[in-house]
Protein backbone atom coordinates (compact mmCIF):
# COMPACT_ATOMS: atom_id res chain seq x y z
CA UNK A 1 0.00 0.00 0.00
CA UNK A 2 2.42 2.56 1.21
CA UNK A 3 4.82 1.38 -2.28
CA UNK A 4 1.79 2.37 -4.67
CA UNK A 5 1.22 5.88 -2.74
CA UNK A 6 5.04 6.58 -3.16
CA UNK A 7 4.31 5.75 -6.83
CA UNK A 8 1.48 8.00 -7.22
CA UNK A 9 2.69 10.31 -5.28
CA UNK A 10 6.34 10.56 -7.67
CA UNK A 11 4.57 10.25 -10.64
CA UNK A 12 2.03 13.51 -9.52
CA UNK A 13 5.10 15.16 -8.44
CA UNK A 14 6.89 13.94 -12.26
CA UNK A 15 3.76 14.90 -14.19
CA UNK A 16 3.73 18.51 -12.60
CA UNK A 17 7.33 18.94 -13.03
CA UNK A 18 7.02 18.20 -16.66
CA UNK A 19 4.21 20.63 -17.13
CA UNK A 20 6.25 22.97 -15.58
CA UNK A 21 8.53 22.69 -18.37
CA UNK A 22 5.97 22.17 -21.24
CA UNK A 23 3.60 24.77 -20.40
CA UNK A 24 3.88 27.97 -22.23
CA UNK A 25 4.68 30.51 -19.75
CA UNK A 26 4.83 33.38 -21.66
CA UNK A 27 1.68 35.26 -22.41
CA UNK A 28 0.14 35.03 -26.14
CA UNK A 29 1.64 37.79 -28.77
CA UNK A 30 -1.19 39.56 -30.38
CA UNK A 31 -1.42 38.92 -34.04
CA UNK A 32 -0.77 41.55 -36.55
CA UNK A 33 -2.59 44.54 -36.00
CA UNK A 34 -5.54 45.65 -39.23
CA UNK A 35 -4.98 49.23 -39.47
CA UNK A 36 -6.98 51.61 -42.15
CA UNK A 37 -5.04 53.20 -44.69
CA UNK A 38 -6.67 56.74 -42.92
CA UNK A 39 -4.77 55.99 -39.76
CA UNK A 40 -1.74 54.74 -41.69
CA UNK A 41 -0.44 58.13 -43.52
CA UNK A 42 -1.91 59.88 -40.31
CA UNK A 43 0.75 63.04 -39.55
CA UNK A 44 1.72 63.54 -35.55
CA UNK A 45 0.97 67.63 -35.76
CA UNK A 46 2.34 67.57 -31.78
CA UNK A 47 5.75 65.71 -32.90
CA UNK A 48 8.65 67.52 -30.89
CA UNK A 49 5.77 69.42 -28.65
CA UNK A 50 7.66 69.44 -25.53
CA UNK A 51 4.93 71.60 -23.76
CA UNK A 52 3.05 68.07 -23.80
CA UNK A 53 5.88 66.17 -22.16
CA UNK A 54 4.38 66.85 -18.39
CA UNK A 55 0.83 66.05 -19.13
CA UNK A 56 1.49 62.82 -21.60
CA UNK A 57 2.99 61.66 -18.58
CA UNK A 58 0.16 62.48 -16.42
CA UNK A 59 -2.21 61.12 -19.19
CA UNK A 60 0.05 57.82 -19.28
CA UNK A 61 -0.13 57.30 -15.76
CA UNK A 62 -3.78 57.77 -15.52
CA UNK A 63 -4.46 55.89 -18.57
CA UNK A 64 -2.16 53.31 -19.73
CA UNK A 65 0.67 52.63 -16.50
CA UNK A 66 -1.56 50.18 -15.12
CA UNK A 67 -0.86 47.43 -18.05
CA UNK A 68 1.83 48.91 -19.74
CA UNK A 69 3.81 49.50 -16.85
CA UNK A 70 6.31 52.67 -15.52
CA UNK A 71 8.45 52.24 -18.40
CA UNK A 72 6.66 50.69 -21.11
CA UNK A 73 7.76 47.70 -20.07
CA UNK A 74 4.15 45.94 -20.27
CA UNK A 75 4.95 44.71 -16.74
CA UNK A 76 1.99 46.68 -15.10
CA UNK A 77 0.21 45.24 -12.00
CA UNK A 78 -2.86 44.46 -14.16
CA UNK A 79 -1.12 43.27 -17.21
CA UNK A 80 -0.55 39.53 -15.49
CA UNK A 81 -4.47 39.44 -16.07
CA UNK A 82 -4.54 40.16 -20.21
CA UNK A 83 -5.24 37.61 -22.66
CA UNK A 84 -2.27 38.99 -24.48
CA UNK A 85 1.53 40.22 -24.07
CA UNK A 86 0.98 44.12 -23.82
CA UNK A 87 4.37 44.61 -25.57
CA UNK A 88 7.43 46.61 -24.43
CA UNK A 89 7.62 50.13 -25.47
CA UNK A 90 11.35 50.64 -24.85
CA UNK A 91 11.87 48.22 -27.40
CA UNK A 92 13.60 50.14 -30.49
CA UNK A 93 12.95 47.94 -33.12
CA UNK A 94 9.32 47.60 -32.70
CA UNK A 95 9.06 51.65 -31.72
CA UNK A 96 10.54 52.19 -35.12
CA UNK A 97 8.31 49.67 -36.70
CA UNK A 98 5.31 51.63 -36.07
CA UNK A 99 4.54 54.64 -38.05
CA UNK A 100 2.89 57.75 -36.11
CA UNK A 101 -1.21 56.76 -37.40
CA UNK A 102 -0.23 53.58 -36.04
CA UNK A 103 0.58 54.10 -32.58
CA UNK A 104 -2.28 56.41 -32.55
CA UNK A 105 -4.48 53.55 -34.18
CA UNK A 106 -3.27 50.76 -31.63
CA UNK A 107 -3.79 53.26 -28.71
CA UNK A 108 -6.90 55.21 -28.74
CA UNK A 109 -9.06 52.82 -30.80
CA UNK A 110 -7.20 49.79 -29.61
CA UNK A 111 -8.81 46.15 -30.04
CA UNK A 112 -9.44 42.76 -27.51
CA UNK A 113 -7.69 43.77 -24.39
CA UNK A 114 -6.73 47.26 -25.43
CA UNK A 115 -9.78 49.44 -24.74
CA UNK A 116 -10.69 51.96 -26.27
CA UNK A 117 -9.93 55.64 -25.19
CA UNK A 118 -12.01 57.60 -27.65
CA UNK A 119 -14.52 58.59 -25.04
CA UNK A 120 -12.05 58.64 -22.46
CA UNK A 121 -9.57 60.86 -24.21
CA UNK A 122 -11.97 63.06 -26.00
CA UNK A 123 -8.93 65.61 -27.05
CA UNK A 124 -7.21 65.08 -30.22
CA UNK A 125 -4.23 67.31 -28.52
CA UNK A 126 -3.88 65.00 -25.44
CA UNK A 127 -4.24 61.89 -27.43
CA UNK A 128 -1.04 63.05 -29.16
CA UNK A 129 0.36 64.15 -25.96
CA UNK A 130 0.23 60.30 -25.05
CA UNK A 131 1.73 58.92 -28.11
CA UNK A 132 4.33 61.83 -27.66
CA UNK A 133 5.05 59.93 -23.93
CA UNK A 134 5.19 55.82 -25.32
CA UNK A 135 7.67 56.67 -28.01
CA UNK A 136 9.57 58.54 -25.08
CA UNK A 137 10.02 55.63 -23.82
CA UNK A 138 11.90 54.03 -26.36
CA UNK A 139 15.60 53.09 -24.86
CA UNK B 1 -15.37 87.47 9.72
CA UNK B 2 -14.39 90.54 7.51
CA UNK B 3 -10.63 89.32 7.77
CA UNK B 4 -11.13 85.78 6.86
CA UNK B 5 -13.46 86.87 3.81
CA UNK B 6 -10.95 89.01 2.49
CA UNK B 7 -8.55 86.44 2.60
CA UNK B 8 -10.40 84.01 0.76
CA UNK B 9 -11.16 86.91 -2.23
CA UNK B 10 -7.00 87.47 -2.30
CA UNK B 11 -6.05 83.58 -2.24
CA UNK B 12 -8.84 82.91 -4.69
CA UNK B 13 -7.98 85.64 -6.99
CA UNK B 14 -3.79 86.31 -6.13
CA UNK B 15 -3.67 83.27 -9.03
CA UNK B 16 -4.48 85.46 -11.46
CA UNK B 17 -1.09 86.98 -10.90
CA UNK B 18 0.75 83.90 -12.07
CA UNK B 19 0.98 82.81 -15.32
CA UNK B 20 0.07 79.43 -16.99
CA UNK B 21 3.10 77.74 -18.44
CA UNK B 22 1.80 76.00 -21.38
CA UNK B 23 2.25 77.06 -24.89
CA UNK B 24 1.11 79.50 -26.86
CA UNK B 25 -1.22 77.64 -29.36
CA UNK B 26 -3.51 79.85 -31.74
CA UNK B 27 -6.87 78.85 -29.94
CA UNK B 28 -6.73 79.41 -26.47
CA UNK B 29 -8.49 76.17 -25.03
CA UNK B 30 -9.12 75.00 -21.62
CA UNK B 31 -6.38 74.21 -19.22
CA UNK B 32 -5.18 70.99 -18.83
CA UNK B 33 -7.21 68.92 -15.73
CA UNK B 34 -7.72 71.77 -13.35
CA UNK B 35 -8.84 68.95 -10.81
CA UNK B 36 -8.87 65.42 -11.39
CA UNK B 37 -12.90 64.78 -10.22
CA UNK B 38 -15.69 66.46 -9.92
CA UNK B 39 -15.54 66.05 -6.08
CA UNK B 40 -13.43 67.15 -3.83
CA UNK B 41 -13.81 65.84 -0.02
CA UNK B 42 -17.39 67.20 0.67
CA UNK B 43 -17.07 69.75 -1.71
CA UNK B 44 -17.37 70.20 -5.85
CA UNK B 45 -14.95 71.05 -8.30
CA UNK B 46 -15.51 73.12 -11.64
CA UNK B 47 -14.72 70.17 -13.22
CA UNK B 48 -17.71 68.21 -15.13
CA UNK B 49 -16.68 64.83 -16.38
CA UNK B 50 -16.86 65.04 -20.27
CA UNK B 51 -20.20 64.53 -22.23
CA UNK B 52 -22.11 60.62 -21.98
CA UNK B 53 -20.58 59.85 -18.74
CA UNK B 54 -21.64 58.20 -16.04
CA UNK B 55 -20.17 58.52 -12.69
CA UNK B 56 -21.11 56.24 -9.96
CA UNK B 57 -19.76 57.05 -6.40
CA UNK B 58 -19.48 56.31 -2.89
CA UNK B 59 -19.08 57.92 -0.15
CA UNK B 60 -18.43 56.97 3.47
CA UNK B 61 -17.78 58.77 6.56
CA UNK B 62 -17.08 56.99 10.13
CA UNK B 63 -17.25 58.19 13.44
CA UNK B 64 -15.27 60.67 15.09
CA UNK B 65 -11.70 60.04 16.18
CA UNK B 66 -11.71 61.16 19.42
CA UNK B 67 -12.18 57.88 21.55
CA UNK B 68 -8.73 56.92 20.15
CA UNK B 69 -7.82 53.23 19.76
CA UNK B 70 -11.08 51.96 21.58
CA UNK B 71 -13.01 52.16 18.29
CA UNK B 72 -10.10 52.48 15.90
CA UNK B 73 -10.33 56.39 15.45
CA UNK B 74 -13.60 56.10 14.46
CA UNK B 75 -13.26 52.97 11.92
CA UNK B 76 -15.46 50.82 14.51
CA UNK B 77 -17.81 54.10 15.64
CA UNK B 78 -21.61 53.51 15.40
CA UNK B 79 -23.24 56.16 12.74
CA UNK B 80 -21.07 55.99 10.03
CA UNK B 81 -22.91 58.04 7.01
CA UNK B 82 -22.58 56.42 3.91
CA UNK B 83 -24.17 57.64 0.69
CA UNK B 84 -24.43 56.19 -2.55
CA UNK B 85 -24.96 58.41 -5.74
CA UNK B 86 -25.32 58.88 -9.85
CA UNK B 87 -24.72 61.37 -12.16
CA UNK B 88 -24.53 61.88 -15.81
CA UNK B 89 -22.88 64.57 -18.14
CA UNK B 90 -25.85 65.60 -20.49
CA UNK B 91 -23.99 67.36 -22.78
CA UNK B 92 -20.55 69.45 -22.30
CA UNK B 93 -20.47 70.18 -18.92
CA UNK B 94 -23.90 70.08 -17.86
CA UNK B 95 -24.22 67.17 -15.01
CA UNK B 96 -27.46 66.14 -13.31
CA UNK B 97 -27.10 63.88 -10.42
CA UNK B 98 -29.14 61.66 -7.93
CA UNK B 99 -27.91 60.69 -4.06
CA UNK B 100 -29.00 58.83 -1.28
CA UNK B 101 -27.52 59.61 2.21
CA UNK B 102 -27.78 57.50 4.88
CA UNK B 103 -28.04 60.46 7.50
CA UNK B 104 -30.96 61.82 7.51
CA UNK B 105 -31.60 59.36 4.45
CA UNK B 106 -31.57 62.23 2.42
CA UNK B 107 -32.14 61.51 -1.21
CA UNK B 108 -30.39 64.39 -3.14
CA UNK B 109 -31.51 65.58 -7.10
CA UNK B 110 -28.59 67.87 -8.27
CA UNK B 111 -27.11 69.67 -10.97
CA UNK B 112 -23.71 70.99 -12.17
CA UNK B 113 -22.75 73.50 -15.06
CA UNK B 114 -19.46 74.63 -15.43
CA UNK B 115 -20.03 78.42 -16.99
CA UNK B 116 -16.43 79.22 -17.61
CA UNK B 117 -13.53 77.09 -18.27
CA UNK B 118 -10.21 78.57 -17.46
CA UNK B 119 -7.91 78.70 -20.48
CA UNK B 120 -4.24 78.40 -21.01
CA UNK B 121 -3.88 81.62 -22.17
CA UNK B 122 -5.56 83.53 -19.67
CA UNK B 123 -8.13 84.63 -22.13
CA UNK B 124 -10.33 83.68 -19.14
CA UNK B 125 -8.70 83.63 -15.99
CA UNK B 126 -10.68 81.12 -14.09
CA UNK B 127 -13.25 78.29 -14.22
CA UNK B 128 -16.93 79.45 -13.19
CA UNK B 129 -19.44 76.89 -12.07
CA UNK B 130 -22.49 76.24 -10.65
CA UNK B 131 -23.86 74.17 -8.53
CA UNK B 132 -27.39 73.13 -7.06
CA UNK B 133 -28.94 70.41 -5.25
CA UNK B 134 -32.60 69.87 -3.64
CA UNK B 135 -32.46 67.47 -0.35
CA UNK B 136 -35.53 65.49 0.54
CA UNK B 137 -35.27 64.07 4.02
CA UNK B 138 -36.32 60.61 4.10
CA UNK B 139 -37.12 60.09 7.42
CA UNK B 140 -40.76 59.17 9.02
CA UNK B 141 -43.67 62.35 9.20
CA UNK B 142 -43.50 61.39 12.89
CA UNK B 143 -39.56 63.79 13.06
CA UNK B 144 -41.19 66.79 11.47
CA UNK B 145 -43.65 67.29 14.44
CA UNK B 146 -46.80 69.17 14.23
CA UNK B 147 -49.05 70.08 10.90
CA UNK B 148 -46.90 68.53 9.28
CA UNK B 149 -46.44 69.19 5.37
CA UNK B 150 -44.58 67.10 2.46
CA UNK B 151 -42.63 70.32 2.19
CA UNK B 152 -40.85 70.61 5.26
CA UNK B 153 -38.75 67.65 3.93
CA UNK B 154 -36.92 70.25 1.32
CA UNK B 155 -33.82 71.89 1.32
CA UNK B 156 -32.18 73.64 -1.19
CA UNK B 157 -28.24 74.56 -1.88
CA UNK B 158 -26.55 76.69 -4.49
CA UNK B 159 -22.79 77.16 -4.83
CA UNK B 160 -20.93 79.73 -6.60
CA UNK B 161 -17.87 78.20 -7.67
CA UNK B 162 -14.89 79.86 -8.83
CA UNK B 163 -11.75 78.39 -9.84
CA UNK B 164 -7.98 78.81 -10.90
CA UNK B 165 -5.74 76.15 -11.97
CA UNK B 166 -2.67 78.56 -10.91
CA UNK B 167 0.07 76.51 -12.29
CA UNK B 168 0.75 72.63 -12.80
CA UNK B 169 0.51 71.37 -9.07
CA UNK B 170 -1.35 73.77 -7.41
CA UNK B 171 -5.18 74.10 -8.11
CA UNK B 172 -7.76 76.60 -5.87
CA UNK B 173 -11.50 77.13 -5.84
CA UNK B 174 -13.53 79.54 -3.13
CA UNK B 175 -16.89 78.98 -3.38
CA UNK B 176 -19.74 80.93 -1.82
CA UNK B 177 -23.65 78.72 -1.20
CA UNK B 178 -26.81 79.88 0.18
CA UNK B 179 -28.55 77.46 2.07
CA UNK B 180 -32.46 77.21 2.53
CA UNK B 181 -34.52 74.27 4.47
CA UNK B 182 -37.94 74.63 4.48
CA UNK B 183 -38.19 73.42 8.33
CA UNK B 184 -35.31 73.71 11.47
CA UNK B 185 -36.53 73.46 15.07
CA UNK B 186 -37.01 76.45 16.69
CA UNK B 187 -34.55 77.92 16.96
CA UNK B 188 -32.06 77.41 14.46
CA UNK B 189 -32.59 79.65 10.85
CA UNK B 190 -33.97 78.45 7.70
CA UNK B 191 -31.21 80.54 5.82
CA UNK B 192 -27.55 79.84 5.77
CA UNK B 193 -24.97 81.89 3.17
CA UNK B 194 -21.24 79.77 3.48
CA UNK B 195 -18.12 80.56 1.79
CA UNK B 196 -15.58 78.05 1.28
CA UNK B 197 -12.00 77.73 -0.28
CA UNK B 198 -10.16 74.58 -1.17
CA UNK B 199 -8.05 73.15 -3.93
CA UNK B 200 -5.62 70.37 -4.52
CA UNK B 201 -1.71 70.12 -4.64
CA UNK B 202 -0.59 67.17 -7.15
CA UNK B 203 2.55 65.89 -5.83
CA UNK B 204 2.60 62.95 -8.19
CA UNK B 205 1.16 62.14 -11.88
CA UNK B 206 -1.89 60.52 -10.07
CA UNK B 207 -1.87 61.61 -6.27
CA UNK B 208 -2.90 64.93 -5.32
CA UNK B 209 -3.06 66.49 -1.38
CA UNK B 210 -7.04 68.04 -1.24
CA UNK B 211 -7.93 70.45 1.68
CA UNK B 212 -11.16 72.46 2.34
CA UNK B 213 -12.58 74.99 4.41
CA UNK B 214 -15.91 76.16 4.81
CA UNK B 215 -17.18 78.36 6.91
CA UNK B 216 -21.30 79.10 8.09
CA UNK B 217 -21.84 82.45 8.01
CA UNK B 218 -23.29 84.57 11.10
CA UNK B 219 -24.85 86.77 9.03
CA UNK B 220 -27.83 89.17 11.00
CA UNK B 221 -29.30 90.41 8.27
CA UNK B 222 -30.88 87.36 7.73
CA UNK B 223 -31.28 85.89 10.82
CA UNK B 224 -34.38 85.09 12.53
CA UNK B 225 -32.91 85.45 15.93
CA UNK B 226 -31.24 87.79 17.79
CA UNK B 227 -28.72 85.38 19.39
CA UNK B 228 -27.54 82.46 16.87
CA UNK B 229 -27.99 79.10 19.04
CA UNK B 230 -25.94 76.73 18.60
CA UNK B 231 -24.83 78.09 15.09
CA UNK B 232 -23.07 75.69 12.57
CA UNK B 233 -19.36 75.58 12.48
CA UNK B 234 -16.82 75.40 10.25
CA UNK B 235 -15.64 72.40 8.16
CA UNK B 236 -12.50 71.75 7.78
CA UNK B 237 -10.76 68.68 5.92
CA UNK B 238 -7.56 67.54 4.34
CA UNK B 239 -7.52 64.30 1.82
CA UNK B 240 -5.54 62.38 -0.26
CA UNK B 241 -6.81 61.77 -3.98
CA UNK B 242 -5.50 59.04 -6.29
CA UNK B 243 -6.94 59.17 -10.12
CA UNK B 244 -6.78 56.21 -12.29
CA UNK B 245 -8.39 55.73 -15.65
CA UNK B 246 -11.83 55.09 -14.66
CA UNK B 247 -11.88 55.60 -10.52
CA UNK B 248 -10.97 58.45 -8.21
CA UNK B 249 -10.06 57.67 -4.48
CA UNK B 250 -10.82 60.10 -2.00
CA UNK B 251 -9.31 59.27 1.82
CA UNK B 252 -9.14 62.24 4.24
CA UNK B 253 -10.18 63.38 7.84
CA UNK B 254 -12.90 66.18 8.12
CA UNK B 255 -14.84 67.72 10.40
CA UNK B 256 -18.32 67.41 9.10
CA UNK B 257 -20.65 64.12 9.52
CA UNK B 258 -23.09 65.20 6.66
CA UNK B 259 -22.06 64.12 3.14
CA UNK B 260 -24.86 66.77 1.31
CA UNK B 261 -23.72 69.86 1.81
CA UNK B 262 -26.61 71.78 2.83
CA UNK B 263 -26.50 69.82 6.05
CA UNK B 264 -22.97 70.50 6.77
CA UNK B 265 -23.72 74.53 6.43
CA UNK B 266 -26.57 74.38 8.39
CA UNK B 267 -26.36 71.88 11.25
CA UNK B 268 -22.40 70.75 11.82
CA UNK B 269 -21.50 70.64 15.57
CA UNK B 270 -18.52 69.24 15.11
CA UNK B 271 -15.12 71.46 16.02
CA UNK B 272 -12.15 70.69 14.46
CA UNK B 273 -10.56 72.60 17.02
CA UNK B 274 -12.00 70.49 19.91
CA UNK B 275 -10.62 67.31 17.97
CA UNK B 276 -13.81 66.14 16.13
CA UNK B 277 -12.29 64.68 12.58
CA UNK B 278 -13.50 61.85 11.23
CA UNK B 279 -11.98 59.46 8.32
CA UNK B 280 -13.71 59.30 5.28
CA UNK B 281 -13.59 58.17 2.31
CA UNK B 282 -15.09 58.40 -1.39
CA UNK B 283 -15.05 56.28 -4.62
CA UNK B 284 -16.04 57.24 -8.15
CA UNK B 285 -16.37 54.85 -11.24
CA UNK B 286 -16.93 56.14 -14.60
CA UNK B 287 -18.23 54.88 -17.07
CA UNK B 288 -18.52 56.71 -20.89
CA UNK B 289 -20.69 56.25 -23.64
Amino acid sequence: MKNRIFAIAVLFVGVFALLAFTVPQEKKKGGPWEIPAEYKSMENPYKGDASLDKYGKQLYSKHCRSCHGNEGKGDGPKARNLDTDPGDFSDAAWQESVSEGELYFMSIIGRDDMPNYESKIVDDEERWAVINYVRSLKQ
Amino acid sequence: MKRLITILIVLGFSGLAFGQNEESKPKDKAVWAPFESGYLIDNQTTVVPTAKTLEYIIQHKFGTMDNGFSDLFGLYAPGANIRMGLTYSVIKNLQIGYGITRLNMYNDFSAKYTILEQTRRNTIPVAVAIYANIGVDGRNNEVFGENYKGSDRFSYFTQLIVGRKVNDWLSLQVNTSFTHYNKTDSLIDHDKISVGINGRARFSPQSSILFQYDVPLKIKGIAEHREFTNPSKPNLGVGWEIRTSTHAFHIYVSTAAGIIPQHNAMFNQNDWMDGDLMIGFSITRMWSF
